[in-house]
Order: structure tokens, then sequence, then C-alpha cells
């Protein structure tokens, strides 16, 4: 039995067990599937969150889209965006195998 | 009731281990996005597959040896370097592995009160269910050698104490594609034991299983059906991967229905002989070496009392399917981490019965309609054999079985 960890502590495993298949030639078209679809994901995600916010406002009639079209962030509100940025770009570019490993022990 | 029993009780109530789990709009949003990439690609670009075979492959093929494939395996083969196929593979395959890591953060976010909840139910069992858990219990090296379905941890994974995060993570009620906003109404991977249920009713009016056993159960999914379809039958639910015994057993418990999951192989399992009048499971044989798929049919054969029926959820074989049909299933074999899925649909399932011990003329295969999607209207008429089932995955199931003499 491994030591465990305390549950709140858990990172689940983010690499898949086994050979991973290469679907083309260039091992690098298929990286870039990856990165494709999870980008198509993020862009999916973008525009419910964005449906979410119209809807919303407009039931409580808040919105005024010409101050929403000028709106330029103060600095709290840059150092938010840049750390959902970040994250962000962490799960788009993910990588098959981190550090060359085709598996990683769970 | 005095008023110490009802602090007790009040105290001990059970939560539901379910309602801890609270994906933000975000990872509920890409969740959603996710099941559509892959429906996507299993449902639509398929045909568009089956096409570029039909127009480019399959005439390649035939100028090349003067005949058609003459089975899946020569199609996989052929078709590999096919643009279009590439493309196709990329995208199942990665919407494949995207589908869990959607999950991963709200069910790490729940994981200490899930499993502070999975205790509870361990400890308290309100319902009269049990969980038995084997600390020394060795998973087999075909489960541990690859995460199947491309699921990082797999089933058995364990990376705390009393860990349920792979049950939760892999259960089928957390599917994105499940419940009543699923993206595709046919693919309810959680109304097999429905329907199967249903149509043991249907057709063996006189059959009344004292106890059922679904043998690889995980959270026990497609357990609750028989205990529910036929009242008064005990559950009994055995998997190799603890986390999903306990979650399924605090969700059994919560929804107030008594079963008792233990952990167990099914190639090798402590009950008495004759124990079981009911032995079913789903989606389970394809995942196991043929030799140990003898060996459960066989442990099947001992656990069940004369009269007994085994009914079990599978692939349809090689031989109920066409030569593309069947490369499309096998794909899964190398691109979804699922070793021996070919070499299981290579057998016939009747010929496995039979060689368990159950007599042929008391064998079965039929596709049996989804009753959470089927216009059930029509059931008399697919009794009768006036209508079909929808294909297998896509509105049926394919099951087979026998009975015990």
């Amino acid at each position: 039995m491994p030591t465990f960890k305390d549950p709140s502590a858990v990172t689940l495993p983010r690499v898949t067990k086994g050979k991973r298949p290469y679907f083309f030639e260039d091992q690098s078209i298929d990286q870039v599937m990856t990165f494709f679809l999870e980008l198509m994901t993020e862009v999916m995600v973008l525009r419910d969150r964005q449906d979410t916010l119209e809807r919303m406002l407009d039931e409580k009639g808040a919105i005024d889209r010409e101050e929403v079209r000028n709106f330029i962030p103060d600095g709290d509100i840059e150092a938010e965006r840049t750390a959902e940025r970040s994250a962000f770009v962490s799960r788009v570019l993910r990588i098959h195998t981190p550090g060359g490993r085709e598996d990683e022990d769970a | 009731m005095s008023e110490t029993a009802i602090a007790t009780t009040a105290a001990e109530a059970l939560p539901d281990i379910d309602s801890f789990l609270k994906p933000t709009h975000d990872e509920y949003s890409r969740q959603r996005s996710v099941a559509v990439l892959h429906s996507h690609a299993v449902l639509n670009l398929r045909f568009d597959v089956r096409k570029t075979y039909e127009r480019n492959v399959k005439p390649q093929f035939e100028a090349e040896n003067g005949r058609a494939p003459k089975d899946g395996y020569e199609i996989a083969k052929a078709i590999k370097g096919d643009h279009f196929f590439k493309f196709y593979s990329a995208i199942r395959y990665n919407a494949q592995e995207m589908g869990p890591m959607t999950r991963q953060a709200s069910v790490e976010r729940a994981l200490p009160q899930m499993i502070e909840v999975a205790r509870q139910a361990a400890r308290t069992t309100p319902a009269g269910g049990s969980l038995r858990l084997d600390p020394d219990f060795e998973i087999p090296r075909y489960i541990t050698q690859v995460d199947t379905h491309l699921s990082p941890g797999n089933y058995h994974s364990e990376f705390t104490q009393d860990d349920v995060a792979q049950g939760v993570l892999l259960g089928r009620g957390l599917s994105s594609s499940a419940g009543k906003s699923r993206i595709n109404k046919t693919r309810n991977f959680s109304g097999v034991g429905d329907s199967i249920a249903y149509w043991l009713k249907q057709t063996h009016p006189d059959f009344k299983p004292r106890r059922v056993l679904d043998m690889a159960t995980q959270a026990g999914a497609n357990l609750l059906g028989y205990p529910k379809a036929f009242p008064g039958c005990e559950a009994y639910g055995i998997d190799t991967a603890a986390p999903g015994l306990r979650y399924g057993h605090a969700k059994a418990e919560f929804e107030g229905v008594p079963v008792h999951f233990s952990q167990q192989n099914a190639e090798k399992t402590d009950f008495e002989d004759g124990y079981f009048d009911l032995i079913v499971s789903s989606f389970f044989l394809h995942e196991v070496p043929i030799e140990a798929t003898k060996r459960i049919l066989a442990e099947v054969y001992r656990l069940l009392a004369p009269g007994g029926i085994l009914a079990f959820m599978e692939l349809p074989p090689h031989k109920a399917c066409d030569p593309f049909l069947n490369f499309t299933f096998d794909w899964d074999t190398r691109y979804n981490n699922e070793p021996f899925y070919a070499k299981y649909r290579s057998q016939d399932p009747t010929e496995l019965t039979v060689g368990a011990g159950f007599p042929r003329d008391a064998t079965f295969e039929v596709t049996v309609p989804d009753i959470t999607s089927f216009e059930m209207d029509k059931y008399p008429d697919f009794l009768r054999g006036e209508v079909e089932a929808p294909p297998h995955g896509r509105g049926g199931w394919y099951i087979f079985g026998a009975r015990k003499a």
C-alpha cells in the first residue's frame, strides 16, 4: 500500500497509461490536433459563458452594450484575467508526454 | 419515538454523495462541449469513414487483391494511410481522452466530503446493504497494464485512504452524456439493467429471482434496476476496483436500495454453489482476456441455482456484424486501450456459454430495446418478432446467456 495523501491534497493523474497511438506520419500533427480540440472546447465554453452572462443581464435589465464595448480593465481585474489566461494556456497546450515520459505511474 | 432517537436519525441522515459534486459554469460547459466532440466523431464522422472506405480504400484493396477485404482486420490495415481516417481517429481519440479530464477538477474539490459520506454509508448502512472490501486484494495485471478507455488512473487506482475518486470520475451517472439532457437519446449507458430486467419479465413471466449478482458492477449503475423490477430480490455487486464499490454503496444506501457490494474477482468468488438465480453484467467481458472470460462463465455456472439465468450485455460478436462494422467496433482495441476487445468479439458467445456447461438448447443471443429510449407501445411487436430492436449501442443492447437446467 502506498502512503496515502490527505484527501484535500489529491491531484488525479492527467496522463493516460498505455502506448499512445499516432495517426499521422509526423507525430507533431497528432499533438497539434490535441491543441486544436482543446482550444475548440475552450471556445465553446466561452460562448456558453457569454450566453449565460447576456441572458442574465438581459433578464435584470442591467446591460449597456456601448459600455461593454468601451470597457478597459483596471490593474486588479487585469491580474485576475492574467491568472485565468495562464490556466487556459496550460489546459490548451496539454502535452501528450510531459517530460518525454510515455507513462506516468499512478 | 423518543427525542434521542430522532436526534440520532437526524445526525446520521446520509447525504446524497453526488450533492457535493459542484462543477463550475465553465467546468460543466467543458464537459458538455467534449461530449459533443465525442458524439460527433463516433456518430457522425463514422458515416464519412464508411464513405471514404467505399470510395477509396475498398476499390484500391480490390485492385491489389482481386477481392474485397474479408474482415475488419483487413479493413483496419488497408485504411490506415487514409487521410480522413487519420483525422477521424485523432478527433475520436482526443475527445475520449478529454472526457474524464473535464471532470477531474470538480471531483478533486469534492473528494474529502465524498469520502466522508461513503465512510458514513459503510458505517451506518441505513438501507440495509453492505460493503465488503479486501485490503489484500490483488488487482489482475490485465486491468493495471493500461488505463482502460484512456481514463487516467483507470477504475482501480486509489490516491488517498478510502478513496472514491475514480469511482466518481468513471461512474456512469456522472458521464456528461448521461441524464435527461444527454447528447444522444439512444446512448444511455445506465439503461442496460432496466432494459434486461424488463425483457426478462416479459419473456420469463414465472421467473422470480431470490438473488441477483452483477459482475464488474463498478458503482452498481446497472444493478439497481433488478431489485426494483423483482421486488424482494436481493442484489449483490462485485468488482475488482474499490473506489467504485465505495461510491456505489453510498449511492444505493442513499436511494434506499439494499445492495451488497464486495471486492472480488469474477473468475473466483467466495459465494456458495447455487447462491444466485440471476447473474448479469454489462460492458465487461471484452475488457478481460479470453482465458479469464472462460473462467468467469464457469464461475457463473457454479453460482447459479438450477433454473437460474445468465444474462450478459456485451458487444455484438464478429459473426453478427459486417466487416466494416467490425472494423469500427474494433477501433477501440488499440485506440481506446481495450486490448482484449477484438479477441473477445472473435468468439461465439453461445459456444462460450455451452463451454461453461449450459445446455445448448437453453442459450440465447438477442438485441433487446433500451427501454429508456424505445417507443414502448411497440414492445409487444418486438416480442412477437415483428419489430427489431435498434442496433446495439444505438437504442438496443446485445445480450447473450442461458438458463441452467
